[in-house]
């Protein structure tokens, strides 16, 4: 694995279009997952994270073949990714769905709610957990998504969050005792198991 | 960071493990949305898809004008690790499509992959050249190192020519499984025999009588009503009726019984 994290970064320096391509490789699946998880939406995931990729490149040209080989890249891509996250949330807060043309609302969906396909499995543990995860707020979000879902170490994840290690993990451990707390509201039948 | 920093711990709750689950797979051309979405030229990278074949799944890479290369699915067990060698030899990264290479569904399902393009580039000419010619071999069909070596103009070393065969980059689209040694037998270098037996099958090549042809020491089938003769699998032979058919050991047993070679099969004359 730091193997391929080396020849990444070496191919990023040398030859940014050829060195993206294995970003995209290495990195797609995760950028979107998260993306995925944070927003509850397979629609918004699939855009916001091909906006991230796009910003990523943009950023890559401007960047010193040095600066590029020092790069962590899956934080770097986090980091972008839960800005764009952000945004579209501030974004679709301001332009409320109501008051759009109907092909904006088309093209935005109004984000916090689980999508459709999230809302069918809903029945089930996984889709509980799923809907929980949505309604934890903002930082402890991103931060439990980081840590469990796409398992990166909490000094990535301080690198992602801008703040110090010990924030991180107190931001993963109150957002898991949130989320038993909402799975129990749910169902309380799953205390017992979800301990 | 500490060594405890880098992973999950082993002692997780149930909440943690569910968690971990959840990271959803990413709809199979998702990567080359976000290349074509970033505006990256199709140049600089190569799709690939899987294939069902009669010996497991197949995948295949291919840039915008040719196919890249291909493994079956039981030597690399897993996309990623397809996606790691297809570099190494390459040096090209080949990204997850769901579209294959135009044509190349239907080359797959009839046989006929002699027309798909293939980019053979970054091996040497002489591997090069063997390849070109295993790539001659038509479906259905076998034939011995000596015809590869003759057909691709390099020295007749059994072992040159099966190393050639098992660094095949092109798995499958190059029908190595065709190829056999001088008597007779399979050569599948670089996959294991009952690969080689599924994709023969596959074919329609009948392996039995072939193994009692090459038992009676048996390596051309000549007709005696048109005095040619041809590889036991080579078309025109397998239409030779057999109170007609006649056995040779060699080509100059053939030559001295007064019959000449097949001009579809090209046998080695001397």
């Amino acid at each position: 694995m730091d193997e391929i994290a080396e020849q990444l970064n070496e191919r990023l320096a040398v030859d940014l279009d050829d060195g993206f391509t294995e970003l995209v490789r290495i990195h797609a699946t995760a950028v979107r997952g998260f993306l995925f998880r944070v927003s509850g939406s397979a629609v918004d995931a699939d855009d916001l994270a091909q906006d991230t990729f796009l910003r990523a490149y943009t950023a890559l040209r401007g960047y010193s073949p040095a600066r590029r080989r020092d790069l962590r890249p899956r934080a770097w891509l986090m980091t972008i990714a839960a800005n764009v996250w952000r945004n579209h949330v501030r974004t679709s807060v301001r332009r409320p769905v109501s008051a759009a043309t109907i092909e904006d609302s088309a093209e935005m969906w109004p984000d916090g709610s689980p999508g459709p396909e999230e809302r069918a499995s809903t029945a089930d543990d996984r889709g509980r957990l799923v809907s929980a995860l949505t309604e934890l707020p903002e930082k402890p979000r991103v931060a439990v998504v980081l840590r469990h879902v796409v398992g990166m170490s909490y000094g990535e994840i301080a690198e992602v969050q801008g703040c110090p290690v010990g924030t991180v993990k107190a931001q993963v451990s109150r957002g898991l005792g949130n989320l038993r707390q909402l799975l129990e509201a749910k169902d309380p039948s799953s205390k017992e198991v979800l301990k | 960071m500490s060594p405890k920093d880098k992973g999950v711990e082993p002692t997780q709750s149930d909440l943690e493990s569910a968690l971990a689950g959840l990271l959803p797979p990413a709809p199979a051309n998702f990567g080359l949305r976000v290349l074509r979405h970033v505006g990256i030229s199709q140049q600089r990278y190569d799709a690939y898809v899987r294939l069902d074949t009669y010996a497991g799944g197949l995948y295949v890479a291919y840039s915008p004008t040719a196919v890249t290369g291909a493994a079956l699915e039981s030597a690399v067990a897993r996309p990623s690790v397809f996606e790691e060698q297809h570099w190494s030899l390459t040096h090209r990264t080949a990204i997850r499509s769901d579209t294959p290479f135009p044509g190349l569904r239907q080359a797959m399902r009839t046989g006929r992959t002699r027309n798909v393009p293939v980019d053979l580039a970054p091996l040497g000419a002489r591997q090069q050249a063997v390849l070109e010619a295993v790539r001659g071999i038509p479906k259905g069909q076998l034939r011995p190192i000596g015809w590869i070596a003759r057909e691709a103009h390099v020295a007749d070393d059994a072992e040159v020519i099966t190393q050639a065969l098992a660094r095949n980059p092109v798995a499958v689209l190059v029908p190595c499984h065709r190829v056999t040694y001088d008597d007779g037998t399979p050569c599948d270098a670089g996959y294991p025999p009952s690969t080689g037996q599924a994709l023969r099958a596959a074919e329609g090549i009948d392996m039995q009588r072939l193994e009692e042809l090459s038992r009676r020491g048996a390596v051309f089938l000549g007709s005696d009503t048109t005095r040619i003769y041809c590889h036991p699998t080579c078309a025109h032979a397998r239409r030779i009726t057999p109170r007609h058919q006649q056995p040779f050991r060699s080509a100059y047993e053939a030559r001295c019984a007064g019959y000449r070679a097949c001009r579809s099969c090209r046998p080695v004359t001397v």
